[in-house]
């Protein structure tokens, strides 16, 4: 047995000689070294990675989806600049408790236009991936505004300030073009109107709003988010987002299986 | 760029277990090699007493460990 | 310390500052109104700082002695007072988002000191700021003594050791101005983004240059897991943070990826920043400060060179674990849990061999602080190490993910492992960097270690607690099959645990300031040792070499 591994490893032999007799030439060249760092470490997130971005054939279409408006986007945005995502997931699992709980579990297709995703890692809250349109507009101004005043063992910061701050619409049409070089399909029209289609939809019967529907769809919540007409805060913005969240598509409904225990 | 998911996936599995396997064996070898042994220990020792500045090369130590630049 | 710099590298250091500032005025102009601008005012500052410090001292004497003969020790010890400096203000920041989860009100009302934007100032701060600034000083100290060579050059080191710091501020204070990508341990935009791989190609460069020119056949096995570190952590950070910004005078940029793919990405980062950041760089820090400190060499090299290809082979499959029962594909999360639990034998054989280093030197461990702190770091990297692999098994990643139980598993690394490893390499560096009989107060030391481990002990258990309760509560039914508790409810079963969890943090803290000030009454007050051989020599011949005629 010896004697044949032996001689199967003989051809390997010439080579680990030579490198002990030449002061590890391999090594002495560090490139070495970093080379093969580099092959150990970067084939396996390769491997991981590179199959996800041909997913697309085999994940469920949902024609349905829809894109964030510009003032969802607006909030999306400010929803990352706050840190919520340290808090709260967007990601219901395939867990009989978390569906009974939250609602059908998330499909991969829901957050195919969320750049970043935000799935989150932490629940010191609870799940927020299915929140759209289970609470009054009201119900999440107050809350934010001080979230004791509805839930007073909450250990949630207070938002108070996103009622002063006027949203920034400028940058918006900036905005959704960076999102569409990176495939989001937004069209010319959305990009041009996006500063303006934020203002329309929270401004409803007026022309503005009309070009909301025009263009994102006649499901698109048109309010005034924060019932204060005349200006549009940043309030406006997370609470229209906050009320989309889990509506862009009907499919988690229609498909839903049987969790996993 | 039409590479079918299956396919990816597959080859992924397959590929994955191979390479894990070549590396393995490669690694152990050259670590348990038994001529590389002496080199192993001294590099161990070698960092017990290194505060007496940088190495000069003029020391009679062997012409192969001169700097490489 | 600039009597160290010929006038040439103070001309170019002068001009490196010059020209940072100059692009901290350019983002300052073009990102008015923007958190861009105020970073440029900040970029402005820091390098305008620097230009005036290295300008004042432009005409001093230049150096006269023979550089070549000494290692080049200057940045590696303004590296770790930075390192000090960091961590108490990023332990300190973690101790108050702690507090309010305990007392929310303790947010005050300003819209900078919501948790969501000071907890990241937090995980930068200690492990950026603390354990990159130790990463980096110990690299400089490390790589200069295992290839008895000089760094090749003066001003490249202090680009690397500044340069990261100004990543490190402009993070952190972008967090608190709401500047982030949402990227979990990757939150700069992409300005700092970009800045750091000009940082990291540079200090790439500088380990290559420096090993290049040893004078060891043989490359130790510490610069191996510091090559690790440097070259992996840049291409998971080109990678991860790959971006559009919305527009070239704004901080504000969107992902390249989404969904899925962005959340495999995210994670394949986030692991592995934990791996090749908290891990392998640290492994290099204990394979030469603990067999150093204990005076008797690595107890298996051989073991050593098999883990670390185990460990580099391994880790950046294990990424998936994070992601059991979500959206992504099924084989992927099986992969990264079977990696996970395979990541178990060369982790273990790592802290194995550290612990049989020790075999014979426990008298050691018992009477110097310093060398506990090696040692216990070395248990709680097999702890944690153990308890990773176990999470990432996924019935029980059912239970603990989004759970507490991942936070204490995190901090047991992160203050059982990687703190305590920086600390105790710290004690065992600053008397050899500046030339001190000792360290100034071994009480001090004493104090800290069992700060830092009731610290330690009482956090984690408190996070095990309530995450395990967390998860259980969270999965409870009642007899007629329905959910037994509100999410209100587990969360009012949690306030007892982040009491206990801010009080362990509290402690840890107060070891940290110990530490700190210790270091800094070192250098102030203790005479300097007269060194025994601190003069020219080969390792071989003991005998001083003639100095080099100026």
């Amino acid at each position: 047995m010896m004697k044949f591994i032996r001689t199967l490893l003989k051809p390997f032999a010439a080579f680990f000689e030579a490198h002990a007799k030449t002061h590890y030439r391999l090594e002495r060249h560090s490139m070495g070294l970093t080379v093969g760092i580099i092959i150990a470490a970067g084939v396996g997130g390769f491997i991981e990675i590179a199959p996800l971005f041909t997913i697309d054939d085999t994940v469920e279409a949902a024609p349905d989806m829809r894109l964030y408006t510009p003032l969802e986007q607006a909030g999306r945005d400010i929803y990352i600049r706050e840190g919520c995502y340290a808090c709260h997931s967007q990601m219901i699992r395939t867990l009989r408790d978390e569906v009974e709980r939250y609602g059908p579990y998330s499909l991969a297709v829901e957050s195919q236009y969320d750049h970043p995703m935000l799935w989150g890692s932490k629940r010191t809250g609870p799940d927020l991936a299915r929140l759209g349109e289970k609470y009054s507009d009201d119900w999440h101004v107050r809350h934010l505004v001080n979230p004791r005043d509805l839930v007073p063992e909450s250990v949630m910061p207070q938002y108070a300030f996103l009622l002063e701050a006027g949203l920034d619409t400028d940058s918006l049409p900036d905005r959704l073009a960076a999102l569409r070089a990176v495939g989001v399909p937004y069209t010319d029209e959305m990009i041009a109107n996006a500063d303006s289609d934020a203002l329309g939809q929270a401004m409803p019967d007026t022309e503005r709003s009309d070009g909301v529907f025009e263009r994102y769809g006649d499901e698109t919540a048109v309010r005034n988010f924060d019932d204060r007409p005349g200006r549009l805060t940043e309030m406006d913005a997370l609470v229209a987002y906050l009320q989309i969240l889990g509506q862009l598509t009907d499919l988690p409904e229609q498909t839903q299986i049987l969790p996993e225990e | 760029m039409d590479i079918p998911h299956e396919w990816f996936v597959g080859f992924s599995k397959s590929f994955g277990l191979f390479y894990l396997i070549a590396l393995s064996v490669g690694i152990t070898a050259y670590a348990f090699w038994p001529s590389l042994g002496n080199r192993f220990d001294k590099a161990a020792k070698s960092i017990l007493d290194d505060e007496d500045g940088p190495a000069r090369g003029d020391d009679g130590s062997d012409p192969e460990d001169e700097p490489c630049r | 310390m600039m009597s160290n710099l010929t006038r040439a590298e103070r001309a170019n250091a002068m001009v490196i500052a010059g020209t940072g500032a100059f692009i901290g005025l350019v983002m300052a102009a073009a990102g008015r109104g923007d958190p861009m601008g105020a970073h440029g005012w900040i970029v402005l500052a820091f390098c305008g700082a620097l230009f005036f410090v290295v300008g004042s001292a432009y005409e001093d004497p230049e150096p006269t002695q023979d550089r070549t003969a000494s290692y080049y020790d200057d940045p590696t010890k303004v590296g770790i007072l930075i390192a000090l400096f960091w961590a108490v203000v990023g332990m300190g920041m973690g101790v108050w988002v702690a507090s309010q989860l305990a007392w929310p009100d303790l947010r005050f009302d300003a819209a900078w000191s919501s948790f969501g934007r000071i907890r990241p100032v937090h995980t930068s701060g200690v492990i950026f700021g603390f354990g990159g600034n130790a990463l980096i000083a110990t690299s400089f100290h490390i790589m200069q003594r295992t290839c008895r060579a000089r760094m090749p050059d003066q001003v490249t080191p202090w680009f690397v050791l500044l340069g990261f710091n100004l990543f490190c501020i402009v993070a952190s204070s972008g967090y608190l101005m709401g500047v982030t990508q949402s990227k979990e341990y990757a939150e700069p935009e992409w300005y700092a983004d970009l800045w750091l791989v000009v940082v990291w190609v540079v200090y790439f460069v500088l380990y290559i240059r420096t090993l290049a020119r040893r004078n060891e056949p043989h490359i130790y096995v510490a610069n191996w897991y510091y090559l690790a570190f440097i070259l992996v952590v840049a291409v998971l950070h080109i990678v991860n943070n790959l971006a559009v910004p919305a527009s070239l005078t704004g901080a504000k940029s969107y992902s390249a990826f989404a969904g899925v793919q962005d959340a495999m990405t995210q994670w394949w980062y986030g692991h592995n920043a934990v791996a090749f950041f908290l891990t392998s760089g640290f492994l290099g820090m204990l394979y030469y400060f603990l067999p150093k400190r204990a005076e008797r060499p690595i107890y298996s090299y051989r073991l050593s060179i098999l883990s670390f290809w185990g460990i580099t082979f391994f880790y950046i499959w294990a990424g998936s674990h994070h992601l059991h029962y979500t959206a992504l594909p099924h084989w992927v999360q099986t992969l990264g849990m079977t990696f996970s639990v395979m990541l178990l034998v060369p982790s273990w054989a790592s802290a194995g061999n550290a612990l049989m280093t020790l075999n014979g030197a426990w008298h050691k461990v018992r009477d110097d602080a310093t060398l506990r702190f090696m040692m216990v770091a070395a248990v709680f990297y097999g702890l944690s190490t153990f308890e990773g692999s176990f999470m990432a098994i996924r019935p029980v990643n059912g239970l603990s993910h989004y759970t507490d139980w991942t936070v204490g598993h995190v901090h047991a690394g992160a203050m059982g492992w990687v703190a305590l490893i920086s600390f105790g390499s710290i004690y065992a560096l600053a008397p050899v960097l500046w030339r001190r009989e000792t360290i100034y107060s071994w009480k001090a030391v004493e104090w800290h270690f069992w700060l830092a481990l009731a610290g330690t002990v009482i956090y984690v258990f408190a996070m095990w607690n309530s995450g395990i309760t967390q998860g259980l509560m969270w999965r409870t039914y009642t007899e007629s099959g329905t959910l037994a508790y509100s999410f209100t409810d587990t969360l009012v079963a949690m306030h007892p645990y982040y009491v206990a969890r801010t009080f362990g943090g509290l402690l840890f803290l107060i070891g940290a300031c110990i530490g700190a000030w210790n270091v800094v009454m070192t250098i102030r007050r203790m005479p300097s040792e007269t060194p025994e051989r601190d003069y020219p020599t080969s390792s071989e011949s003991r005998e001083p070499a003639l100095p080099a005629a100026e």
